[in-house]
């Protein structure tokens, strides 16, 4: 291979452990990064380069040269060169300090230390020297270096925890697993040093869930997935070491394949400004050709005759090049119709449009002191022409907080609270919160309001207790004790763990586990239970039970899950307590609150260990295996006692649904883009009022291949063209699809509200090219659109999408690494800064605490800085028209000599000094109407979006104005002064004071125009007050809020993840499956369960 | 505040650059007002106590006073009228000013044909030619009354011919300071011309006498006075003559235009104040007009004896020396006489110009009035 060619041509990677000089024949990339754009050299070529490839730099370049030759001089230079100096400086500074920084961030990157294994010995090495083939060494809450294949850990069995927040923003635990032939290596330098392994694997890409490659070592070859790859930009969690082996490095890692390429964003007003300077362009070398005609023809007519006194150069004796050297002089003269100032003036208008965002006190975050920030200068006056806003879920809309927010216990509820007259509180700050501090463990942030609870706890009340023990039981959290007795809990759901916390809060506190006990303090006393029984979670069942055995030799089946699944399996007894906890599970769901339905069941032995050999009958079964085992689950999850329910809250920032009714008064559109799974997506579009049960449809596209999600499509289609016949055959879908095209006819026809909600697979079918017009055209009709289970990339994907073939102005707002790239493609990016990471912010725009800040700054200040904006560049057009025609004018009476009207100083000054102040004044501080107006009223924000402000026909009433102006002030002067003489008799028909004459009026004239420009005074609809209602009678969703398709049972039941140390010698049901087999039974199951989710397509459960 | 201002020069500067950067540029930049934020970080660190939060202020919340102004039918209609009313009374004044003004004029080229055709050929250059007109004034011109030499479709404001001027030998300074001048910047044997340029060059240069005919046989010089018909900032700063005992050598080493007669120095030889750079009808000549029709000052009349209140009616006629030509071109010239008035000479257009405001002005304000007074019965438009 050469090595030019080589990125072109790797169709397969082959790494050779600990053996570089095999590795260098391929010459994969190592792992230094460079974002920089240029270096010492480089720097002034490049950038120069880089800077006159702006139209405008061009274009003052090409005049300041015309202004050099004498022959068409028609102003000196100084006109032009000394602000294109300016502003070339000024750019290349601000772009070397860039640069400079950019140096030094990659610096710092590549410059971190890994120990890598050279020579059998284990050596601190920069980032940027590990190569692919090295074995490096990995230590607890360590970055990853590079893509690495996992050797071995500390963990048992070549286990190890990371979190992969960076890459796709789960909070969550993932487990990466060695091979168990090179688990067995350890932390044996000598013989991983001696490993020799290839791998043999697919080609860089950007695919993070995916990893096809193959493990040659010692005569064996072993198959590699993603499950055995941990990637750069993960952490290392929970695992004190583990060994890699270095497989893509640098630009090749997933990672840097995945971080979309940073385009130059620039704002519509930008490029439409770009059209216009180009038309007006034309227009100028119109106007010089009309000029250049009458120069011609004057010479030839009059000039010819007038050698004696209006003396013309031998060269120019000719009329036609006469003609042709007048018209490059006007090229110059009239410039000034689009002179420099304009763009400096936009820059200085949208920098202080910037500070104004970053001063903004009601954008200032003060739990966190994070202000607001604009991070780009450049994009003011596009936020106030969004159109679409793509969120991501978690952290952005909600606070990634699983708070225990109500129960239901044995008919009654708990967590809302009442006054004296029966009235329900609002629970806000101020609300005075249950006082746990008779409980020394209990978790100081949690927060409950409702003093009955725990009077219930103290009075003593069994099925309160039952509650919560099962609650404290119940699950699959990792306790971990930190220094004196501090509790922390390692937790795969964030739900679980809100569970967890709210017992430990109540009295039962979960201590710790083995795998065969739970230990847990029930109020104050310590008690260790047996686990008899671990049935785990799965999607298809949708509930988890433990069986435990209390000190007195009682055996229990503790069970949690979807309520609808729960309620079947009850015993009729509880006919009573089900109608009534379904009605305040249905309360809770209204509320948007997660619910999940809890029930026991009380077990004599000899059932049990009748059930339990049934049980371990089939978990030895060779075929049917799950099948078999999850008929035992059902067997014994029967008849059991219903507790009552909890209702988790997936803590939405304040103000989300505010915000969010606001901006869809607004007429702005809002997609949630979130790697999370379908369940939660949908809840939190519940809980924010996304998604209604008033919707005439909500469609979900989960199809596993193209032809399903066609189909799906189709039939979303067909509901929402229903009415429109004969729609079926591919014709007429044809039409409506150039419909589509031809403008937004369809839409108009489809009335109601509706709902898309497609997951990420089916996104992949649906962003391809035969269905994408569909997909669009689908989720552009439907009021709300939630993607699920998306990668980065596809939400970049889906960004471009809408960009693409609608034409509307997109936002993306995220706060975590897995947003970048939709942060980036989006026309505005937007990202919540004052959390953990800061990847989003660093690649945003706009920069802030809080979601809701998003209404004030578009509503406010993007409307604002599209108003004063367009204002501006309307004024600004009229005034250098009003301003540069007079020339034109002047030029039939001049014998078409470019003899300018004003002085060459009024002519460099005027944009800068004579009439900057008030338009500058006017672009910057403007407020068409109060920001409390703007506010109150959202479809005031409606102009930006049809872009009615600024736009060509506007153009062309400022330009016609502009030349009326110029004319009237280049007329009026000239009757006046015709045959005119001062009071005293001199005469003042000069040169000069017909110039000065025609300056004074025009500044004036101008000046007093800027007061003129027409005041917006749209009389809206006020908007409703939009509290929080609660909606009774919204549908109930229940279920677990688990990131991963499977719960962690079997993990905790087999003891792997727990220290050896921790490892009892003995117990009852010790190992329920075969240690060997335990990992290759996660990984099937993990494969069959994602299927089995995929296929899952129940939306309501 | 001194602060808050140094933020917004600096933001100021800073734009010039904000341009054509990619937002992934300024991801490292400091943020606007980064110098005041940085402060604050470190007094944060320090001390813990001030936040973060943005100062208060009017300027920075954006809630500076502003001027909101309701335009209502009854705030905005007494402007229109009173607006009309100063338009149309400053017009008719103007217009009856205009009318006041007693101006006669008479353009010679025709009537001293001869002297056009031979000035057409250069070669008679030397050749004096001269040429007398009679007229008539039938009314009496009071008070000052100026006598203007007019010129049509000569382009002082052709952008060659304007430039070809050196402001700097003007000023005397250094007389052989040619810069910009050409072509008249030397002659061929390299000496530096003064005044050089175009424009000095073609400066007129007829002569004009005026006789009054009290009757058929007498004949009175009407006296014409060459002082004062510059501007003031002409005379006394803008043209200098060089520093020298007398004015021929201050001018050695210098050579006269070549459509000249006579040297700089010699233009006027009855008042030797009068010569060089400082000659009046040079600066008035060099006053470049703004139009190809223009009229210069070249005398006023002398208010003495017959004359002290003006020019009477009666016969006169003019004595020209013809010199400068004009037919090459096809242009004209003439003698005005004016008498002035405030606003100046006889220029109606100032004040039909605000009449015809002014009556647009006011039918506007009574459409308006209209349009407001048949709203204003239908209420409901305007109650909201």
């Amino acid at each position: 291979m050469f090595c030019g060619e080589k990125k072109l041509l790797e169709t397969e990677r082959r790494v050779k452990a600990n053996d570089r000089e095999f590795n260098e024949k391929f010459q994969y990339a190592n792992n230094r990064i460079h974002t920089s754009k240029y270096n010492v050299l480089t720097f002034l070529p490049i950038n120069l380069f880089e800077q006159f490839q702006r139209v405008a730099n061009a274009y003052f370049l090409f005049l300041l040269i015309l202004q050099l030759i004498p022959e068409i001089s028609s102003l000196s230079w100084f006109t032009t060169i000394v602000p294109l100096v300016l502003v070339l400086t000024i750019t290349a500074v601000k772009d070397a300090t860039d640069d400079f920084f950019r140096h030094k961030s990659d610096n710092q990157v590549n410059n971190r230390l890994s120990e890598v294994l050279i020579n059998g010995r284990l050596q601190s090495e920069k980032w940027m020297n590990v190569k692919a083939g090295d074995i490096i060494k990995l230590e607890n809450n360590q970055f990853v270096a590079a893509d690495l294949l996992l050797l071995s850990s500390s963990e048992p069995h070549g286990l190890c925890y990371i979190e992969t927040a960076e890459l796709d923003g789960e909070t969550n635990l993932k487990v990466r697993h060695a091979l168990p032939v090179t688990s067995e290596l350890g932390a044996d330098i000598s013989r991983l040093a001696k490993f020799d392994g290839v791998v043999a694997c697919e080609p860089p890409n950007n695919k993070l869930d995916k990893f096809t490659g193959e493990l040659s070592w010692k005569d064996n070859k072993y198959p590699l997935s993603n499950e055995k790859i941990i990637l750069r930009g993960c952490v290392l969690r929970n695992t004190s070491w583990c060994f890699g082996m270095v497989i893509f490095a640098g630009p090749d890692t997933k990672l840097m394949q995945n971080s979309g390429r940073t385009k130059f964003k620039r704002t519509s007003i930008d490029r439409l400004m770009n059209t216009l300077v180009l038309w007006i362009f034309g227009f100028l070398v119109c106007m010089g050709i009309i000029l250049a005609i009458g120069n011609s023809i004057w010479e030839h007519q009059v000039g010819d005759y007038f050698q004696a006194f209006l003396f013309r150069d031998e060269v120019v004796k000719n009329p036609i090049f006469s003609g042709f050297l007048t018209f490059w002089s006007y090229v110059i003269i009239l410039n000034t119709v689009v002179p420099i100032s304009l763009y400096v003036s936009v820059e200085v208008i949208r920098l202080g449009h910037s500070h104004f965002i970053n001063w903004d006190r009601k954008m200032y975050y003060s739990k966190k002191e994070t202000l607001a920030e604009a991070r780009t200068t450049t994009l003011n006056e596009e936020l106030g022409q969004i159109e679409y806003v793509f969120s991501d879920k978690t952290g952005t809309l909600t606070q990634n907080i699983m708070t225990f927010n109500k129960c239901s216990i044995n008919g009654r509820t708990y967590g809302e609270i009442y006054d004296n007259l029966g009235r329900k509180i609002e629970i806000n700050e101020k609300t005075k919160s249950v006082d746990f501090s008779f409980n020394p463990q209990a978790d100081s942030r949690f927060r409950f309001y409702d003093h009955s609870l725990i009077e219930s706890i103290k009075l003593g009340d069994p099925k309160v207790h039952e509650f919560f023990r099962l609650l404290a039981l119940c699950h699959t959290v990792m306790p971990e004790e930190k220094n004196e007795g501090k509790l922390i809990y390692q937790v795969q759901s964030p739900d679980e763990g809100a569970l967890v916390t709210a017992a430990r809060n109540f009295g039962f506190v979960f201590k710790s586990r083995t795998p065969e006990t739970i230990t847990i303090e029930e109020m104050g006393k310590v008690v260790t239970y047996q686990l008899l029984a671990f049935l785990d979670f799965n999607n298809i069942r949708k509930r988890m039970s433990v069986i435990v055995q209390n000190p007195e030799g009682q055996i229990k089946l503790y069970c949690k899950g979807a309520d609808t699944i729960l309620f079947e399996k009850l015993h009729p007894s509880n006919e009573e307590l089900m109608t009534l906890t379904s009605d305040h599970l249905s309360e809770f769901g209204g509320e948007g609150l997660r619910t999940l339905a809890i029930a026991y069941r009380d077990l004599n032995e000899e059932y049990f260990t009748e059930w339990f050999k049934l049980l371990e009958e089939a978990s030895r079964g060779l075929d049917m295996r799950d099948e078999r085992i999850a008929a035992a689950y059902e067997e014994i999850e029967r008849d059991m006692m219903l507790l009552g329910a909890t209702a988790i809250e997936d803590k939405l920032q304040d103000g989300v649904i505010e915000t969010i009714a606001s901006l869809s008064l607004a007429n702005i559109k809002i997609w949630v883009l979130t790697g999370d799974k379908q369940e939660t997506a949908m809840n939190i579009g519940y809980s924010c009022n996304m998604l209604t049960d008033d919707m005439n449809e909500v469609f979900v596209i989960s199809g596993q291949t193209a032809a399903d999600v066609w189909e799906e499509f189709k039939k979303a289609k067909e509901i929402l063209f229903e009415r429109s016949t004969g729609f079926t055959n591919g014709y007429a879908f044809c039409e409506k699809l150039q419909e589509l095209k031809l403008g937004s006819t369809v839409e108009e026809t489809v009335t109601g509200d509706y709902a898309l909600i497609i997951n990420g697979h089916s996104l992949g079918y649906a962003l391809e090219a035969n269905l994408q017009n569909e997909f669009l055209e689908i989720a552009c009709i439907c009021k709300t659109v939630i993607c699920c289970r998306v990668t980065p990339l596809q939400k970049a994907q889906v960004v471009e999408l809408v960009k693409m073939h609608r034409k509307a102005v997109t936002l993306a707002i995220g706060d975590g690494a897995n947003d970048i790239s939709m942060i980036k493609s989006a026309h505005i990016g937007v990202g919540i800064s004052g959390q953990e990471g800061m990847q989003a912010v660093l690649a945003s725009d706009y920069s802030f605490a809080q979601f809701r800040y998003l209404q004030r700054l578009l509503l406010v200040h993007g409307r604002w800085s599209y108003f004063r904006m367009c204002k501006f560049l309307c004024y600004f057009f009229y005034k250098n028209f009003a301003f540069t025609l007079v020339h034109f004018w002047f030029g039939f009476f001049c014998g078409f000599s470019a003899q300018t009207v004003y002085d060459q100083w009024f002519i460099t000054l005027f944009n800068i000094v004579y009439t900057s102040l008030p338009v500058l004044a006017m672009g910057i501080f403007d407020q068409d109407v109060s920001e409390q107006n703007s506010l109150d009223y959202p479809n005031l924000y409606g102009p930006g979006q049809l872009n009615l402000l600024f736009n060509k026909r506007k153009f062309f009433i400022c330009i016609a104005h502009g030349v009326y102006t110029s004319f009237a002030l280049f007329f009026i002067p000239y009757g006046v002064f015709y045959n005119v003489a001062g009071e005293d008799g001199k005469h003042i028909t000069d040169y000069q004071s017909f110039a000065v004459t025609i300056a004074t009026s025009l500044v004036i004239v101008v000046s007093v125009q800027v007061r003129q420009l027409q005041r917006a005074q749209d009389k809206a609809t006020p908007l409703k007050s939009h509290k929080r209602q609660p909606r009774r009678t919204s549908s109930r969703r229940s279920g677990y809020a688990f990131a991963h398709q499977e719960g962690y049972g079997e993990l905790i039941t087999s003891g792997k993840n727990m220290r050896v140390k921790n490892l009892p010698t003995s117990g009852l049901g010790k190992t329920m499956y075969n240690s060997t087999s335990w990992i290759e039974n996660l990984c099937k199951k993990t494969t069959d369960t994602v299927n089995s989710f995929s296929l899952d397509r129940t939306v309501k459960l | 505040m001194a602060c808050l201002f140094r933020g917004v020069v600096l933001g100021g500067l800073v734009p010039f650059a904000a341009g054509p950067l990619s937002p992934q540029n300024s991801k490292f930049l400091p943020k606007p007002m980064s110098h005041q934020e940085s402060q604050e970080m470190k007094s944060n660190n320090c001390q813990g106590l001030p936040s973060r939060m943005p100062d208060n202020t009017a300027f920075q919340q954006q809630q500076l006073p502003a001027w909101r102004p309701s335009l209502t039918a009854r705030a905005v209609l007494p402007g229109f009228f009173t607006t009309g009313v100063f338009f149309l009374s400053m017009g008719i004044l103007l217009i009856l000013s205009a009318k006041s003004v007693k101006e006669i004029e008479i353009t010679y080229t025709d009537i001293c044909s001869n002297c056009s055709k031979l000035r057409e050929n250069a070669s008679n250059f030397y050749k004096e030619c001269t040429c007398s007109i009679s007229f008539f004034i039938p009314e009496k011109m009071p008070g000052n009354v100026y006598m203007y030499y007019k010129l049509y479709n000569f382009y002082q404001n052709y952008r060659r011919y304007i430039i070809s001027r050196n402001n700097r030998q003007l000023l005397g300074e250094d007389i052989t300071n040619v810069e910009n001048c050409a072509p008249f910047q030397r002659v061929s044997n390299d000496i530096p011309i003064a005044p050089c340029g175009a424009i000095a060059n073609s400066m007129f240069n007829d002569t004009i006498l005026l006789s009054y005919y009290p009757n058929s046989s007498t004949r009175i010089n009407v006296p014409l006075l060459s002082s004062d018909i510059t501007w003031w900032t002409d005379k006394h700063v803008k043209f200098q003559n060089p520093k020298s005992s007398n004015l021929a050598s201050a001018f050695a080493g210098t050579v006269k235009p070549p459509y000249w007669r006579k040297p700089v120095y010699q233009l006027d030889q009855g008042n030797p104040e009068n010569n060089g750079f400082l000659n009046s009808d040079f600066i008035v000549w060099m006053r470049v007009a703004a139009l190809p029709t223009f009229k210069k000052l070249y005398r006023r009349i002398h208010r003495i004896q017959q004359f002290a209140d003006g020019l009477p009616a009666g016969n006169y006629s003019l004595d020209i020396s013809y010199n400068f030509p004009v037919t090459l071109f096809k242009g004209e010239k003439g003698v005005v006489l004016s008498t002035v008035m405030w606003s100046g000479g006889k220029n109606f257009f100032l004040g039909i110009a605000y009449t015809t405001t002014g009556a647009v002005t006011w039918l506007a304000a009574f459409s308006m009035t209209a349009v407001h007074l048949k709203l204003k019965k239908k209420k409901a438009f305007f109650q909201c």
